[in-house]
């Protein structure tokens, strides 16, 4: 037994040896890095603001709205519009419906937004102006008329998660915009979490759809009455209404005055009815028109895009308006501004046309970038005649 | 069938009772004993000089013969032992012998190298020989694992029971290019082209010896052994008696890495009795259990059609991660299209959504590990036996059978859990003393098994569809319930509410995967255990009923030929009948009939009174779907001096496209279809009319239509020199070779695609177009060489050391086509053992090491770079000869080093056993 023992222990020494020296180990299969997710460091964007001394009473709105949480997520890159304070005091001066002096000191302005302002509104245009993701300056598209984009209020979230009030950055070689306001220095401002470039005015959010304001407006009654009698189309009854109160849609309705439907419809009265007749004439005078020709010329004032009056171009371009629909070659609409540089607020429209193809001269636009929830409207002097 | 084999049994039976009138002469009885361990000697051969009669010991080494005058010589013999002769003058005493073991290397006679017994160191080609004893002394734990020690032998582990030898390259798990004949009959299950020697074949306690023909053996084994042969040959009733048994019982998973530390049984059991002169039979069992390895290469997978390679990124990090042994994964889909559904529903977004779809977003669906859907016990269950019967006049009729029946888990084209499996091979035999007939058949079924990707990514769309269509089946028809339309909206809104890429998608995916039955939940077994029932496509199971029907017949003329050469001629008609029910073959209108026959015929003469040995043969084969090819071989050896003899050799081997290649229809996935060769195929898939284009034109954007060439079998030619010979007073045997491959009409895959509109315009779109994979022969010739040096030396006292290092290389691959050549460049492989020392040489031991380099592993499932691999395996053993037992202590990857020799395949660990055998010889 004891002769077991001595092998036994032998061998296992032995063994053991050979072992150690074998023992090298087995390689894994060919193991690749772990693609690491680092966390962004840095300030976020509500400690950029909160240090930013020019955008204390925006930082004093964002604090109001309850998104200093939001913005202060680290895991969620957002784009932000911020007007700095002078633009703020212009907004405090109008939301307090000029109780508070533009001249004010910041401490009245910041009191006001911190304790008067509703909730709501500082919530709602804080949430307008940040945009999902970091867009930089330059990474705005220089393409006509601008780039819709998603900000992150969510008007109906009970409707659609997928639901968004849309802003409309645009950039070209004169300027930057957000809608319609110019984006001014400093831009680009880093944080952690994303990117804040300036306004030189507060963007509200827009709150009622375009047929809202066509449907209310006295001034666009006779524009009203057109769209109601292009909508007794019996192969698309109220599309037109339709669309104009679509959260969806996207449109540019070109708003001829009164004057200038009394002025076209007295025309094609031939001169039966008189220009300056009572409203209430020519708005008999429109029922009375054959459908088709009224919603051809409706269709013509509207365009399936978003075009604020910065987005025009200096060099007249043609637009295809919704007439395209039915009328692929129709050369559309021409449109042109010239542009002007407001010191201390940016470049913007200093005039802008639009131009039918049968009218001898372009339509002024006289009240311009009225913002509605599914597009803008502006108002101009001449009736446009497709053909 | 049935009937036949009824008829033999009551033939044999009768037989038996008869036996009575035979044998009227005078009875010699005696024992016979290990000179130098006084145990009983058992299967020693014993002949009476100069007739045909003989017998054996049987287990306690008694013998009895009749001799019919006196005085007679008795000639004792066995392997390991040297002859001795007796002569008996009269009958009165009991004849006590013992034999002295002889400790002489390369005496050992083989069989398979020229169909004729020669002694090993005389053989003209390279052979390599285990026998029963090796097996008992290995430290492997199945004595398929001791293959893997001999020089220039690669192994695939599929799993605990499935291994695959190779030689000379090309390993795979389903290597069709390696011969596994079992007592005479083909190993390969015929419709899963894949040899089963491990699952159904010889009980370890039944093998006799194996003998491996590493390179081309085509000539005398039939179309197939082109990269080698493995013959295993079970022991015969009368030569080996009585009970043996064993129980193994072991210990797997020790660090708990895969799983928890499980055990591991495998008894054997073997029963033979001769009964009079000419009656002997066996019955021989064994079963294993164990918690199979597992498939563990979680590695991101970059596929191609069957092709790919390992790549970065995991299940957070890619959203189109593909595991490589996660299944279900291998659903993907770019959500573009259904966020751009999303835009044109909501106009406001479309801008945003154009932002995100600049490029493919490709997301594949949730995977499930392979431990948590294959059956984690595998099980093998193996049962066999024969009835031999002497006819007179040396003729012995053999009926025998091997049935098995398990779980395990092989890798083909995929990761198959066999489950079931059950397959039986059955062969009536003739053996004359210079002719042999021989008729058997090979009864498949694959009874439960699946295809775990198939039923993985099935079983997700039965819990949630991917995407619902139209009821045409072609255009999409997206429903708020489907997973990816889910996915996208979740996407889109994360991405909305600013989230980065990384969170958007893995929060997407948490929303999608919402409900999700867990692994291993009772909703996830009902469910993939639904889907695992169903046949494919339509569910994961393959259905596969394949037979094969053999005969074969030998005949030595040599008695004829004797003065010019030694002659001997074969033939042999093979079936094949495949019957898939359309889950694996284009059978689905009824069973496929493939039909092959050869013939062969060998002349061996020798010159300078043997001194040179030349050897010529050729083989004629032709199958249904192929010409006919003959096939030469041409061999000499010279012995330059007593125990020093060189050998060369030219051989030629070829291969029928396999009947998968000829006729597999299996759709993998990923619009990914595997194809036959057979030109039916080309009309079925109208790729006539709508050509198909080769895959990496098609990637590239320039796609070039691909043109069919003919589709034939593969051949190789090799050439062989060799030296084997003794040296050091005999106690070194020396076997050096090296060859050289040339491979003609090379069998590989090709990718090509088909447009499914018939507008090769789409081709760039991954889901409006079918990837074929199709069997094809590489142009231009592929080359192999290598070598391998074997050395054995006896030590005093019973030691023997022995090493070998081997090499293959494969040259001149046509750029872009895939070898699945798969063999590391060198392996290296050294051992230690002693099967007796200590008092009554009662103690012994091995401990064996195998080192081989790392090499790429090319696999229609997955290919990557396989690392080296070290191993160690140990035994030691102790003899209790009063009990006729022997107890063993072993190890096998002693330092459970874990290792993959495939990528894809389990990672095999340590496996730590004890063993009782009784009566183990």
């Amino acid at each position: 037994m004891n002769f077991f023992k001595n092998k036994l222990k032998t061998g296992t020494l032995v063994m053991a040896a050979a072992i150690t020296l074998l023992s090298s180990c087995n390689k894994d299969v060919q193991q690749f890095p772990n693609s690491t997710i680092t966390a962004p460091t840095g300030q976020n964007l509500a400690q950029v603001l909160a240090a930013a001394p020019d955008d204390s009473l925006y930082y004093a709105m964002v604090v109001r709205g309850g998104l200093v949480p939001v913005i202060s997520n680290t895991a969620i890159a957002y784009t932000m519009f911020v007007p700095g304070n002078a633009a703020m005091r212009t907004f405090v001066n109008i939301a307090s419906g000029g109780a508070i002096p533009a001249a004010s000191p910041d401490a009245v302005h910041s009191n006001f937004i911190r304790t008067l302002l509703p909730v709501a509104s500082a919530a709602g245009i804080v949430s307008y102006n940040i945009c999902p993701q970091t867009i930089t300056s330059a990474a705005i598209p220089t393409t006509f008329p601008n780039f819709q984009y998603p900000s992150i209020l969510n008007p109906a979230p009970s409707v659609s998660a997928l639901l968004r009030l849309t802003t409309f950055p645009s950039r070209r070689s004169n300027g930057a915009w957000l809608n319609n306001i110019p984006l001014t220095a400093p831009l680009d401002l880093t944080a952690a979490n994303g990117v804040i470039h300036h306004t030189a005015a507060v963007n509200a959010p827009p709150s009622i759809y375009l047929w809202n304001k066509i449907e209310s407006d006295p001034a666009l009654s006779l524009l009203r009455d057109a769209v109601n009698r292009a909508d007794m189309d019996p192969t698309a009854p109220g599309a037109l209404r339709g669309a104009l109160l679509n959260i969806g849609a996207n449109l540019t309705v070109f708003a001829p005055d009164t004057t200038a439907f009394k002025n076209v419809l007295s025309f094609l009265s031939g001169g039966l009815i008189p220009a300056n007749a009572p409203v209430a004439n020519f708005s008999a005078f429109i029922g009375s028109l054959p459908i088709a020709t009224v919603k051809g010329i409706v269709v013509y004032h509207v365009l399936g895009t978003r075009a604020f009056s910065v987005n025009l171009p200096t060099t007249a371009i043609s637009t295809p308006t919704l007439l395209n629909g039915a009328v692929p070659t129709h050369p559309g609409v021409r449109v042109q501004a010239t542009f002007t540089t407001i010191p201390g607020f940016g470049t913007v429209a200093a005039t802008a046309t639009v131009k039918g193809v049968v009218n001898a001269t372009a339509s002024n636009i006289t009240n311009r970038d009225n913002h509605y929830l599914n597009g803008v409207l502006h108002v101009i002097d001449q009736v446009l005649l497709p053909q | 069938m049935k009937k036949v084999t009824s008829c033999l049994v009551i033939l044999l039976l009768t037989n038996i009772f008869t036996i009575a009138l035979y044998a009227q002469s005078v009875t010699i009885t005696g024992n016979v004993k290990n000179s130098s361990t006084q145990e009983n000697s058992s299967a020693v051969s014993v002949t009476i000089k100069g007739t045909d009669a003989g017998t054996f010991t049987d287990d306690k080494g008694n013998f009895s013969i009749s001799a019919k005058s006196f005085p007679v010589t008795l000639v004792f013999s066995s392997v390991g032992y040297d002859p001795q002769e007796f002569t008996v003058k009269s009958a009165t005493s009991k004849v006590n012998i013992a034999l002295v073991p002889s400790n002489t290397l390369g005496q050992e006679v083989v069989v398979s190298a020229s169909r004729v017994a020669e002694r090993s160191l005389e053989s003209a080609i390279t052979i390599e020989r285990v026998t029963a004893a090796n097996i008992r002394n290995a430290p492997a734990a199945s004595y398929y694992d001791v293959v893997s020690t001999l020089k220039g032998v690669d192994v695939v582990t599929s799993s605990l029971t499935f291994k695959t030898p190779t030689t000379r390259g090309f390993v795979g798990s389903g290597n069709t290019r390696f011969n596994q004949i079992v007592d005479g009959m083909d190993n390969q299950a015929p419709g899963l082209n894949f040899s089963v020697g491990s699952i159904v074949g010889v009980s370890q306690l039944d093998v006799d010896n194996m003998e491996l023909l590493p390179g081309a053996s085509s000539v005398l084994y039939g179309p197939g052994g082109m990269n080698g042969t493995l013959l295993i040959n079970s022991k015969n009733p009368f030569k080996y008696q009585g009970l043996s048994f064993e129980v193994k019982t072991g210990v797997m998973h020790t660090d708990s890495r895969q799983r928890n530390a499980s055990p591991y049984h495998n008894w054997s059991l073997r029963w033979a009795k001769k009964i009079g002169e000419r009656f002997a039979f066996k019955l021989t069992t064994e079963i294993i259990q164990a918690k199979d390895w597992l498939g563990v290469d979680e590695r991101n997978y970059q596929r191609l059609g069957t092709d790919g390679f390992p790549k970065a990124g995991d299940r957070k990090s890619d959203p189109n991660y593909d595991g490589i042994n996660v299944y279900g994964d291998e659903t993907t889909a770019d959500i573009r299209s259904i966020l751009a559904g999303i835009g044109g529903q909501a106009p406001f977004l479309a801008p945003f959504i154009s932002t995100l779809t600049g490029s493919p977003i490709n997301v594949s669906r949730t995977g499930y590990k392979e431990s948590e859907i294959i059956d984690p016990t595998t099980m093998n269950y193996k049962i066999g036996g024969s009835l031999n019967y002497k006819l007179g006049k040396g003729v012995e009729a053999i009926l025998a059978g091997n049935w098995g029946t398990g779980n395990t888990v092989y890798t083909g084209s995929d990761r198959y859990s066999l489950k079931d499996l059950k397959m039986g091979q059955y062969k009536f035999e003739l053996q004359g003393k210079n002719w042999m007939a021989r008729a058997y058949t090979t009864q498949e079924n694959a009874g439960s098994s699946f295809n775990s990707t198939i039923t993985t990514r099935l079983t997700n769309e039965a819990w949630k569809k991917s995407i619902s269509y139209a009821p045409d089946g072609v255009t999409p028809a997206p429903q708020g319930t489907d997973w990816y339309v889910q996915y996208a909206q979740a996407f889109l809104t994360n991405k909305l509410g600013g989230q980065s890429d990384y969170d958007a998608h893995n929060n997407a995916r948490g929303v999608a995967d919402v409900g999700r039955p867990a692994a291993g939940s009772a909703q996830f077994k009902k469910l993939f255990d639904g889907v695992r029932s169903i046949p494919i496509p339509q569910g994961g199971l393959f259905v596969d009923k394949t037979n094969l029907y053999m005969a074969e017949a030998q005949y030595n003329l040599s008695e004829l030929t004797g003065k010019f050469a030694d002659v001997i001629i074969g033939g042999n008609l093979k079936k094949y009948v495949l019957n898939s029910e359309g889950t694996l073959f284009a059978d689905s209108a009824g069973k496929i009939d493939i039909n092959e026959s050869g013939a062969y015929i060998q002349a061996i003469k020798g010159f300078f009174n043997d001194r040179l040995k030349l050897t010529v043969a050729g083989r004629y084969d032709k199958n249904s779907n192929f010409k006919g090819r003959f096939t030469p071989r041409a061999t000499a050896m010279f012995k330059i001096a007593e125990d020093h003899n060189i050998r060369a050799s030219i051989q030629t081997a070829y291969r029928f496209p396999s009947t998968q290649q000829q006729w597999i229809n299996l759709d993998v996935g990923g619009n990914v279809r595997l194809l036959g060769g057979v030109e039916d195929f080309r009309t079925f898939y109208n790729m006539i009319n709508n050509k198909v284009y080769t895959l990496e034109s098609v990637a590239a954007g320039a796609p070039q239509a691909y043109s069919f060439t003919d589709f034939n079998p593969e051949s190789v030619t090799s050439y062989e020199v060799g030296y084997k010979g003794l040296a050091v007073q005999k106690k070194l045997l020396i076997d050096i070779y090296g060859y050289y491959g040339q491979y003609t009409d090379f069998l590989t895959r090709r990718l090509v695609a088909q447009s499914k509109t018939g507008n090769p315009a789409d081709l760039g779109n991954p889901n409006a177009r079918s990837i074929y994979s199709l069997p094809v022969n590489a142009e231009g010739k592929v080359n192999t060489f290598g070598f391998g040096i074997g050395l054995d030396y006896r030590l005093p006292k019973n030691f023997q050391v022995s090493t070998n290092l081997s090499s293959d290389e494969l040259q001149d691959l046509p750029a872009g086509q895939v070898s699945f050549f798969n063999s590391p460049k060198y392996r290296f492989n050294a051992s230690l053992a002693n099967n007796g020392f200590g008092p009554s040489k009662r103690l012994g031991f091995n401990v064996a090491y195998r080192w081989q380099d790392t090499y790429f592993y090319q696999g229609d499932f997955a290919s990557g770079q396989v690392p080296e691999i070290q191993t160690v395996d140990a035994q030691i053993s102790l003899k209790l000869p009063k009990t006729k037992s022997i107890l063993k202590l072993g190890a096998n990857n002693l330092l459970n080093q874990y290792y993959v020799n495939a990528i894809g395949n389990a990672q095999v660990g340590g496996l730590y056993y004890v063993s009782y055998g009784f009566n183990v010889y």
